[in-house]
């Protein structure tokens, strides 16, 4: 019992809270998927830009809680900027998938050399916004963690409403299904597009500045965190809003409980030989429709 | 003409979901003769041709070529067995030149080890004359040399059976050859056709074109909502009502 | 935009009308370079600049590795982001076979290739079911796996990796510590190493590679198995990453996990596409000049990387066939514009 309460369960909660920034992320990697069709390697880079902005708004004097509403919103400006002026203009080329695919990339080493250069190679921490742990059922969940689940579960629920249930939700998963057919309604499928990018990397933006106060923020932070991300989107399927979910928050489960007993030497390798053999067995990923990507 | 039935079809079957794509259909298509498979939209034609040139697997049945079994078999298996196809949407080596998409084709006529694909392109003798023939019978001397994709429609089209046609099958399967082509280009493909069956190839062949397949073939099935609804001789299946009703149904109830 | 769907062949990348025209001027800029290259190498020799021999070399082995990256992306098709995990085993396992089996060139190349070319086959057969994304994914998690495995693997030297590498001999009383006499049997088994690439290209197997990027569904129905083309030439281009890498220890004296990050196999997609996607002699060219940039402006500044970084994404943008993949066709017009006149 003492095991569960004090081995186990710190684990699963920081599992969940992982999961949740995990999950915002590969929302929005899903969502640009699904709706684009273009995979965002620079990502990982959004996430890393959404915490250091996160660390400099906080630097210039204001709450974290501010710079948690502004730093999406402003990313999601430069997400949208990035879309019209860069990506859309290899967006029609007969080779679109390879050409988006390098595009991003460089992008996402652009965006980590300018990080390197703006904010040096050395971490920097963010304090706790909430201190201390709260008590729930025996078990101790400390209150950041707890904020962050609560708070990040609400955005995944939000975006899930968004997307499944209102008219806007309706349009763009139209836009999904058929591109040509939903700019021939008169819907101004660049503006949606671009938008469309935007909230991606707000989502992303968001999990950084979630985590930002777990873990120390340096320039090739994501790098590594993008892989999760990825994986995570490729198991639970390329497009599915709900292989995200499940997949997000079971991945990170399997990789904070099994820290118990395996090194974490062996984390990424278990996560990447996980993500192989689903791809084995399923190419599509768990609810992922075939003929993407 | 021989009696023998190049191809066996029984008793296949495919679904996807819950969508009998193709539902328990048999036929025979006999050697050196045109065998084509008409019936309305949706009725799983192109299906049927997708199970028995491999490109999909069937939950059940047979697919028998000349007395062996290929059913489920990999395309590039079939093609040993001396079954080829072309497509209905274009599917050629867009920007490859004519001649090396005809050459890609041909390669297949070359015998040999694996090692010989090693060797230069020049060496392939036989692939380079089979591609020379080609290009004389389906009249594409003139583009050779342009890229796959510039070529008109119905040069690609040609392109399209010219490739199928390449490694010397024994059934060819043409998946609606005439599609998009003009009224000119689709009698003259039709004579195309008809002369290959006269050096001793058997056809299978589906399309839209009802007037076209009832002049051509010499047997046809007709398939509707994924079963087999009527097969026979052209001008049974013409006057068969339960394919005047497939076909003309609403118009049939407002008469 | 909708135009698209009119004209589905749009520009391609690279634009190939007629290849084997274009190999001609392909041909010449080759030439151009070795001679170029050789110069270079004997003039720093003659004024005994050994900085400028050693990063030449250095050039031209990170130069094997953009090879190996074009073969798959510009010939096949296929995006591969962690080609750098066959290029650091071959340098581990080339300084490991010069540390404590014999201080052998021919010996630490060969089991260098042996070992890259079974991994080669290992990754090969799990990367190789996929495409797209999903190949460029599994290609950088493989190397992101491995290069972490390695990098906490204190037998190999962890985080520090392998020094103290002995110069490899080369028999006739050749060693690799002769800066001029490296820099020689490097160029030579590059030189190599594009003209064989060169010759498989006009090869039945080579043009299936072709054939693999341009249209992989037809590939079977004309009877040949596109799995078996992917996965020979994935073996193939792992064993020249390896081939290269095993050169590195012979110049650097040691080895370490870098060799296998990221930063490597991005280098190496840059330097294809900067060059010329699919041309061959491009990556060549564009390794040559990017490593020497690199080099060079990172002596003057830290930020050397964003230059680079801003490079690529205009080339992408604006340029997407490269320096040779522009210039080859003009060179070529011209060719054809004098052969015509000559014979006029």
């Amino acid at each position: 019992m003492d095991w569960i309460q004090f081995v186990l369960a710190p684990q699963v909660i920081n599992g969940l809270a992982i999961g949740v920034a995990v999950v915002l992320m590969a929302l929005g990697l899903t969502i640009i998927f699904g709706l684009l069709d273009v995979i965002n390697m620079a990502h990982g880079e959004f996430y890393a830009l959404g915490a250091f902005l996160a660390v400099v708004l906080i630097g210039l004097g204001l709450s974290f809680w501010l710079a948690l509403l502004l730093t999406p919103l402003l990313l999601a400006a430069v997400g949208y900027l990035t879309e019209r002026t860069l990506i859309q203009r290899v967006f029609h080329s007969k080779d679109r998938h390879t050409l988006t695919l390098l595009l991003t990339f460089g992008l996402g080493v652009l965006l980590e050399d300018l990080l390197k250069i703006v904010f040096g190679a050395n971490p920097l921490r963010l304090e706790t916004p909430i201190a201390g742990a709260t008590e729930l059922l025996g078990l101790f969940f400390p209150n950041y963690r707890l904020f962050v689940m609560l708070f990040g579960g609400a955005v995944i629920a939000a975006v899930w409403l968004l997307v499944f249930r209102t008219p806007l939700g309706a349009m763009v998963r139209a836009a999904a299904f058929d591109r040509h057919m939903t700019a021939s309604l008169g819907v101004p499928v660049h503006q949606v597009y671009a938008a469309t990018f935007a909230f991606g990397v707000a989502l992303a933006a968001l999990a950084g500045v979630l985590l930002a106060p777990m873990y120390s923020v340096f320039p090739t932070m994501g790098r590594d965190f993008v892989f999760i991300a990825f994986s995570v989107v490729i198991i639970g399927g390329m497009g599915s809003i709900k292989g995200a979910v499940l997949a997000g928050l079971l991945l990170t489960q399997v990789q904070s409980v099994s820290s118990l007993w395996i090194s974490p030497v062996w984390s990424d390798p278990l996560l990447f030989g996980i993500m192989v053999l689903v791809l084995v067995w399923r190419p599509q990923g768990l609810f992922g429709r075939l003929g993407h990507a | 003409m021989s009696a023998d039935n190049i191809l066996q079809v029984r008793n296949l079957s495919v679904r996807f979901g819950a969508l009998k794509a193709v539902d328990d259909v048999s036929f025979d298509a006999r050697q050196g003769a045109i065998t084509a498979v008409i019936g309305p939209n949706g009725a799983g034609k192109s299906t049927l041709f997708n199970l028995v040139s491999g490109a999909f697997r069937p939950h059940s049945g047979r697919v028998t070529l000349a007395g062996r079994d290929i059913t489920g078999q990999p395309p590039q298996t079939l093609l040993a067995a001396g079954l080829a196809r072309s497509f209905q949407i274009t599917n050629l080596f867009f920007e490859l030149p004519v001649r090396e998409n005809l050459r890609l084709a041909a390669q297949f006529v070359e015998a040999g080890p694996w090692w010989r694909g090693l060797r230069p392109v020049q060496a392939s003798r036989a692939a380079l004359q089979r591609v020379d023939e080609l290009i004389e019978q389906f009249d594409l001397a003139a583009d050779a040399d342009e890229v796959a994709g510039a070529l008109s429609h119905g040069q690609q089209r040609r392109l399209e059976i010219a490739m199928a046609l390449a490694s010397r099958p024994r059934l060819l399967l043409l998946d609606e050859p005439t599609q998009g082509m003009s009224h000119a280009d689709t009698q003259d493909t039709a004579g195309l056709i008809r002369g290959l069956v006269q050096r001793g190839l058997s056809i299978l062949i589906v399309e839209h074109d009802v007037d076209l397949v009832m002049k051509l073939s010499d047997h046809v099935v007709v398939m509707h909502q994924g079963a087999k609804l009527a097969e026979g001789p052209p001008a049974a299946v013409r006057a068969d009502p339960a394919v005047q009703a497939a076909y003309f149904g609403k118009e049939a109830q407002h008469a | 935009m909708l135009e698209t769907t009119l004209h589905p062949q749009g520009r391609a990348l690279p634009a190939a009308p007629n290849r084997g025209r274009r190999a001609d001027a392909l041909r010449w800029i080759a030439g151009a370079f070795f001679l170029a290259a050789l110069a270079f190498g004997i003039v720093a020799w003659a004024v005994g600049d050994v900085f400028f021999l050693r990063l030449a070399t250095e050039a031209l082995i990170y130069g094997g590795l953009a090879l190996s990256v074009d073969l798959l992306l510009g010939r096949t098709g296929l995006l591969p982001l962690g080609q750098a995990l066959f290029f650091g085993l071959g340098a581990y396992v080339s300084a490991l076979v010069l540390k404590h089996w014999a201080a052998s060139f021919w010996l630490a190349l060969a089991v260098a290739m042996a070992a890259s070319a079974l991994a080669g086959l290992m990754g090969g057969l799990i990367a190789i079911r996929s495409k797209g994304v999903y190949f460029a994914l599994i290609s950088f998690g493989l190397a992101q796996v491995v290069s972490k495995v390695v990098y906490n693997t204190r037998e190999l030297g962890a985080s520090d990796g392998l020094i103290g590498v002995p110069a490899a001999q080369l028999g006739a009383g050749l060693s690799t510590a002769l800066p001029l006499g490296f820099f020689l049997v490097v160029l030579a088994l590059i030189f190599a190493t594009w003209a064989l690439l060169s010759w498989l290209m006009d090869t039945p197997f080579g043009r299936q590679l072709a054939a693999v990027r341009g249209n992989e569904q037809r590939l079977a129905f004309i009877g040949v198995d596109p799995w078996r083309v992917k996965l020979a030439v994935f073996v193939l281009a792992a064993t020249i990453a390896g081939a290269s890498g095993a050169l590195y220890p012979m110049l650097r004296g040691f080895v370490s996990p870098e060799l296998m990050f990221f930063q490597v196999s991005g280098n190496a997609v840059i330097n294809v596409i900067v060059g010329g996607t699919g041309t061959l002699i491009g990556p060549l060219l564009g390794s040559s000049l990017l490593t020497g940039l690199r080099s060079v402006v990172g002596s003057w500044t830290e930020h050397h990387h964003i230059a680079i970084g801003l490079l690529f994404v205009i080339v992408v943008i604006l340029a997407p066939r490269g320096l040779v993949g522009g210039l080859a066709p003009r060179l070529q017009a011209w060719l054809d514009r004098r052969r015509d006149q000559e014979l006029s």
